[in-house]
This record gives C-alpha cells, sequence and structure tokens, in this order.
C-alpha cells in the first residue's frame, strides 16, 4: 500500500522533529507530506530540513483546510492511503499500522480511536464530555457507532480522499461531521485502537470560552451534516 | 403626500439612482449586485408616486400609521440584504480557500520553494478561531 502521511501543522517547529523522526523510524516506507498553515515560527523550512514534503499554504486556513490540501495532494499523487497525522506528538506512529491494514482490508475510513485503547490519554472532563456529546450525536443522528469521532488520526482510502477533497468535506469543522458525511455518502467506516498522548502543545482547547463555541460549532456542523440534502453527498 | 415633501423624496430618490447608476458605470459595483439596490430605489419612486398604494398595505398588514410599514419594509429589506452577503460571503470564502490550496499545491508541484510567511509583522491576522491548531 502506497501511503502518505499528511501532517496538518500551524507554528510547530518545535515538534515536528520528533514527530517526523519518530514517524520515520516506525513508517520508513511511507512518505511524508508537512502541510504547513502559515505557520510564524518557521516550521516549513523545518519539515523541509527533516527531508519531508512541504506544502505551504500562502494564507492561514485553519485545520481543516490545512487538512484538505494534504489529501488533495494524497489524491493526486495516487496513494492508495492517505494518513491524517497531528503535528503536536499526541499521535503514535505505532498505531498507523492497524489503519492502513483495516482501509487495505476494505474499509474507506479507519479512524484511530483512544477509547479501544487502554492507558490513552483521555484530556481534561470538558473533553470528556465533549467527545461523549458528540459520540452520542453521531450515533443518534446516523447509528454510527464510533466512539472517538473528533479523533485527528483517520486512515483514508480512495473513495475517502476523493470525497474530502471536494466541496462536500465540511473543511470549518471537520471531527465527527466529516465523519457523519462520509457515513452518508456510503463509505465504510471503522475504528482501530490509537493510544492517544498529551499535546505537547501547552495552549490547547482550554482557553477562555473557546471550547464552548467549538462545541457548539460542532454541533451545528453535525447537524447539518446529518440534515442536509442526500443529493449533494453523492456526485 | 404634501407635494413639497413628494418633490424632496423624489429628488433625493433620483440622486441615489444616479449614484448607483455611476457606480455600475464605472465598474465599482457589479452589475448582478446592482438590481437589488435600483429595485429598492424603484420601489420608493412608487411608493411616492403612488401613496395610496402604501395606505392600503399598512392595512394589510395590520399596522397602525404608514411609518411603521415603511420601516417595517426597510428593516426587512436590509435583514435580506444581511442574508444574501452572508452567502455570497460564504461563497468567496469557499473559493479563497480552493486558490490557496492549488496555489501550495501548485508550488509544490513544481519544487518552488514557499516565499517566507505572507504576513509582515503588525499586519493583523484574521482569527479562524481553531481549536485544534490551538
Amino acid at each position: 500500500m502506497r501511503t502518505l502521511i499528511v501532517i496538518p501543522c500551524r507554528d510547530e517547529a518545535r515538534n515536528l522533529p520528533d514527530v517526523v523522526g519518530e514517524l520515520r523510524s516506525v513508517r520508513p516506507e511511507d512518505d511524508i507530506a508537512v502541510v504547513d498553515d502559515a505557520s510564524r515560527d518557521g516550521s516549513a523550512e523545518v519539515a523541509a530540513r527533516l527531508g519531508c514534503d512541504v506544502v505551504r499554504l500562502p494564507l492561514h486556513l485553519g485545520y481543516g483546510a490545512a487538512v484538505q490540501a494534504g489529501i488533495k495532494l494524497g489524491q493526486r499523487g495516487g496513494y492508495d492511503v492517505v494518513v491524517t497525522f497531528d503535528g503536536d506528538g499526541q499521535h503514535d506512529p505505532a498505531d498507523v499500522a492497524p489503519l492502513v491494514a483495516a482501509v487495505a482490508g476494505g474499509a474507506d475510513l479507519a479512524l484511530g480511536s483512544r477509547f479501544q485503547a487502554p492507558g490513552a490519554y483521555q484530556g481534561g472532563p470538558l473533553r470528556i464530555a465533549g467527545r461523549r456529546l458528540f459520540a452520542a450525536l453521531c450515533g443518534a443522528l446516523t447509528g454510527l457507532a464510533l466512539d472517538d469521532p473528533t479523533s485527528g488520526l483517520k486512515a483514508l482510502g480512495p473513495r475517502a480522499q476523493a470525497l474530502f477533497a471536494s466541496s462536500r468535506f465540511p473543511d470549518r469543522f471537520p471531527d465527527a461531521d466529516a465523519l457523519v458525511v462520509a457515513h452518508r455518502a456510503g463509505l465504510l467506516l471503522t475504528q482501530r485502537p490509537a493510544r492517544m498522548r498529551a499535546s505537547r502543545n501547552v495552549h490547547s482547547m482550554h482557553d477562555g470560552l473557546r471550547p464552548f463555541a467549538y462545541a457548539a460549532n460542532m454541533v451545528l456542523s453535525l447537524l447539518v451534516a446529518a440534515l442536509g440534502r442526500a443529493r449533494d453527498l453523492r456526485e | 403626500m404634501p407635494l413639497r415633501q413628494q418633490v424632496v423624496f423624489l429628488a433625493l430618490t433620483g440622486l441615489l439612482l444616479l449614484v448607483i447608476l455611476e457606480l455600475v458605470r464605472r465598474r465599482r459595483l457589479r452589475v448582478e449586485y446592482s438590481w437589488v439596490w435600483l429595485a429598492s430605489g424603484a420601489s420608493i419612486v412608487l411608493l411616492i408616486l403612488r401613496y395610496d398604494l402604501l395606505l392600503a398595505l399598512t392595512e394589510t398588514v395590520g399596522a397602525v400609521v404608514p411609518t411603521s410599514t415603511l420601516f417595517f419594509l426597510c428593516i426587512l429589506f436590509l435583514a435580506a440584504l444581511c442574508l444574501d452577503f452572508s452567502v455570497r460571503l460564504t461563497t468567496l470564502t469557499r473559493q479563497v480557500k480552493d486558490l490557496a490550496q492549488e496555489l501550495a499545491l501548485l508550488r509544490h508541484s513544481r519544487g518552488e520553494p514557499a516565499p517566507p510567511t505572507a504576513l509582515r509583522a503588525g499586519e493583523r491576522e484574521h482569527e479562524r478561531g481553531d481549536d485544534r491548531f490551538r
């Protein structure tokens, strides 16, 4: 399986050497593309020095659009699998293999789930509550039983790549809603254990009112994904 | 409606319509955006010349004074306009995103070194409020 690992990043110059180094030692065969979302700390230069493919967005577009740029790169490059992998050190490269295997085994999208892996980092009570809410909403709206729908660790087969590269991808808040869209578009989704770690970045979801704004946007985006016109999902 | 009021309002509306036409002529305003303004100007003219229409409308919607009907219509018009702008902004946002991605991918495929970060010092950045990158 030709695999492209996409690392969307914004201001991760400090973390990239470790993240990329660890990935290289575990997954020497895979290509690594760093999508730099207009970082201000020289992330792109660091990634280039590490020998990664670097796609540098000329404008700050946000996480979703950065991931999508990487997926577009993978899709055009004809990769069998595109893996999205966070640049802040919270994903374990050892968890990539089961996801790629799931796609090789016929799944369109394989999701890394911390709830399938005992001892994985769960985050604070707010995060846990948020994930429960999204998982419950996701399940109620579509019947999808995915217990970690906000996971950023995903493996995408060609059909999922095509869907996520299109305008049907919710590029603003691409978490549970993207999975709902994929499910409704008829893709086969599955999950595998992922031993998530704590992010190495100090600033996170816990700044001020951000988590609440995020949750509210996510709920709305989920509803839109679930209630959207079916014919917009097929093309 | 007194003749004096009619003349004043007609003159003002005529000026508004002229400004709109001039903006379109100088390509400062796109033709497809101008029709809303032209239509609103035309309806003002209509209501000035046919004040009885406004009175009938007031009767129909159940308002007490014609001024209320007029204000109500204005607010409705502005709300519709804002909604229309939001829809257009959504389209523009998607187009800018797609273009930025294409530019980045094109530069990548040509092996061009990416230029230094586009943001200049002191330039305010539009905050995307994106938690995954926080």
